[in-house]
């Protein structure tokens, strides 16, 4: 199932990109090699002075004939740098970070390698100018390819930034586990247990260490929740005769922990009040109430999709 | 409410000290060479954090892959009709669907979406119990089963979804209901 579900991540993603791009070209939705016509009076100074701050105006209608693939709403009005490079040529550098500005330009800014700013090389041309632009294209492609790079860069410093906590607490843990705590513990929780875990003997340490992590991730804390997970996955992969095939009681574990119960959502609740939500813990209760459910839902899932034919366990090989 | 908080902020803040300092004491008590064991415990840590990283390249590379070409906009036209049907709001679609794939990129969605329509209208009510009340399931299971080197998932990630989806439908009948 992740098998297929990877793959298709990945191919549709592929191919959504190609597609787009096939189109773009094709319609040329980005105006490319169509010169933009500014007109006296299109670009204004700012204010008097030596200022170069000028804003430029550009009529719906010539906005319409570049970018072809959407509508265009009306003018806009961008916020411009002017640099004069002689009596016939200037370049222009416009901000299009704006709200009102069309969000193509950001994204042929985006393909031409700033975020801000688009540069355009302007013609004098009777009282007002001719502008181009670098011409952009295959705008996705790139983007997919960017992204898979970086990510994989991004995914190696994630798993290298758990070292740490990681051996915090797997040191911490192994003396709990050696005094026998974990143990203890485990048989606290026995009658919960032996039901969600009939395959796991009801005092071994996978136990206690699930216990562990799914109270950590109740408290939100999510840092010591991935160690103490993963030293159950351990545990639990201990009791494993299959290697490399996930055994009913890890799936049965991951589908707890995936819905976990959080009694405090404290990144939701703190995005809203920086947006200025009126009651930004209103979600305390309603996040509750739709992780209870899924949590119970997903334990009931874990234990029905392990008797469909094509995910059973004795039809699963080792490697 | 308010003391349902102030609780479980205490018991959040007070945990992990109190955890450790539990552990450690019970270990020296029970006769542990708490330090020597601990460095023994530790050393794991590495080896755990490095067998991660194949799997979580991999995952993550495939769903940053998928964001970054717009597919999730083709996603959605072609299941609104269906969602509609459930009458599932189509402003939350796009949360439903980032929510198991990206803890960033359903962040970002959360926040644009509140930004739009309202931090405190249905919808943004609705979005940040969505992401308040599930997990990145592929991440989890990446990290998760990558650290014990488990490569047929079974059931896991359909079982994963389908409580997603079940939160989310959870979601919207309990926002509704206290709205």
């Amino acid at each position: 199932m992740l098998n297929h579900i990877w793959l298709a991540l990945i191919v549709i993603g592929i191919c959504t990109a190609a597609g787009r791009d096939i189109f773009e070209v094709v319609n040329n939705s980005y105006g490319n090699g169509i010169p933009w016509e500014i007109r006296e009076g299109d670009l204004m100074r700012d204010e008097e002075g030596a200022s170069l701050h000028f804003t430029l105006r550009i009529p719906a209608e010539e906005l319409q004939r570049h970018f072809t693939t959407e509508v265009m709403a009306g003018d806009v009005h961008v916020p411009v740098k002017f640099f004069p490079q002689g009596a016939d040529n200037a370049s222009l550098v416009l901000d299009v970070t704006g709200e009102s500005i069309p969000e193509r330009f950001a994204i042929m800014a985006e393909a031409l390698g700033s975020a801000e700013t688009l540069t355009g090389q302007l013609d004098r041309r009777g009282d007002g100018w001719r502008m181009r632009f670098d011409e952009v294209s295959l705008v996705y492609l790139r983007k997919v390819t960017n992204a898979a790079f970086e990510i994989a860069g991004v995914a190696v410093q994630i798993a290298l930034g758990l070292i740490g906590i990681m051996a915090l607490w797997l040191g911490v843990m192994r003396v709990a586990e050696q005094a026998g705590l974990i143990t203890h513990l485990a048989r606290l929780v026995r009658p919960i247990t032996v039901r969600l875990f009939p395959d796991v003997p009801a005092d071994h340490p996978a136990v206690g260490s699930m216990i562990m992590n799914i109270a950590a991730n109740m408290l939100g804390l999510g840092n010591a929740a991935t160690p103490f997970g993963l030293k159950a996955m351990e545990e639990l992969d201990k009791l494993n005769p299959k290697s490399g095939v996930a055994t009913d009681a890890m799936v049965t574990f991951l589908a707890l922990n995936t819905s976990c119960v959080t009694l405090i959502p404290a990144t939701a609740i703190a995005v809203r009040a920086a947006a200025g939500s009126s009651d930004p813990a209103f979600i305390i209760g309603t996040s509750f109430l739709a992780s209870l459910t899924a949590t119970i839902s997903a334990v009931i899932i874990s234990k029905l999709l392990a008797k469909v034919r094509m995910f059973r366990w004795e039809r699963s090989e080792a490697d | 409410m308010d003391i349902f908080r102030t609780i479980v902020s205490v018991l959040s803040a007070v945990a992990i000290p109190a955890l450790m300092l539990f552990f450690l004491v019970y270990g020296a008590f029970r006769k542990v060479k708490v330090y020597e064991v601990a460095v023994e415990g530790a050393k794991e840590g590495f080896e755990i954090a490095v067998r991660i990283i194949p799997y979580l390249v991999l995952m993550l590379v495939s769903i940053a892959i998928f964001r970054a070409s717009g597919a999730m906009d083709v996603f959605i036209t072609l299941v609104s009709p269906l969602t509609d049907l459930l009458g599932i709001p189509a402003e939350a679609l796009p949360m439903a669907i980032m929510r198991p794939l990206s803890g960033s990129g359903s962040l970002g969605i959360m926040t644009e979406t509140m930004q739009a329509y309202g931090t405190d209208s249905f919808i943004g009510i609705l979005v940040s119990t969505l992401y308040g009340s599930t997990e990145t399931t592929f991440y989890v299971l990446a990290v998760y089963f990558g650290a014990v080197g488990i490569r047929n998932t079974r059931h896991a990630l359909p079982t994963g979804l389908l409580a997603d989806f079940i939160a989310f439908l959870a979601a919207v009948f309990f926002v509704g209901l206290v709205l």
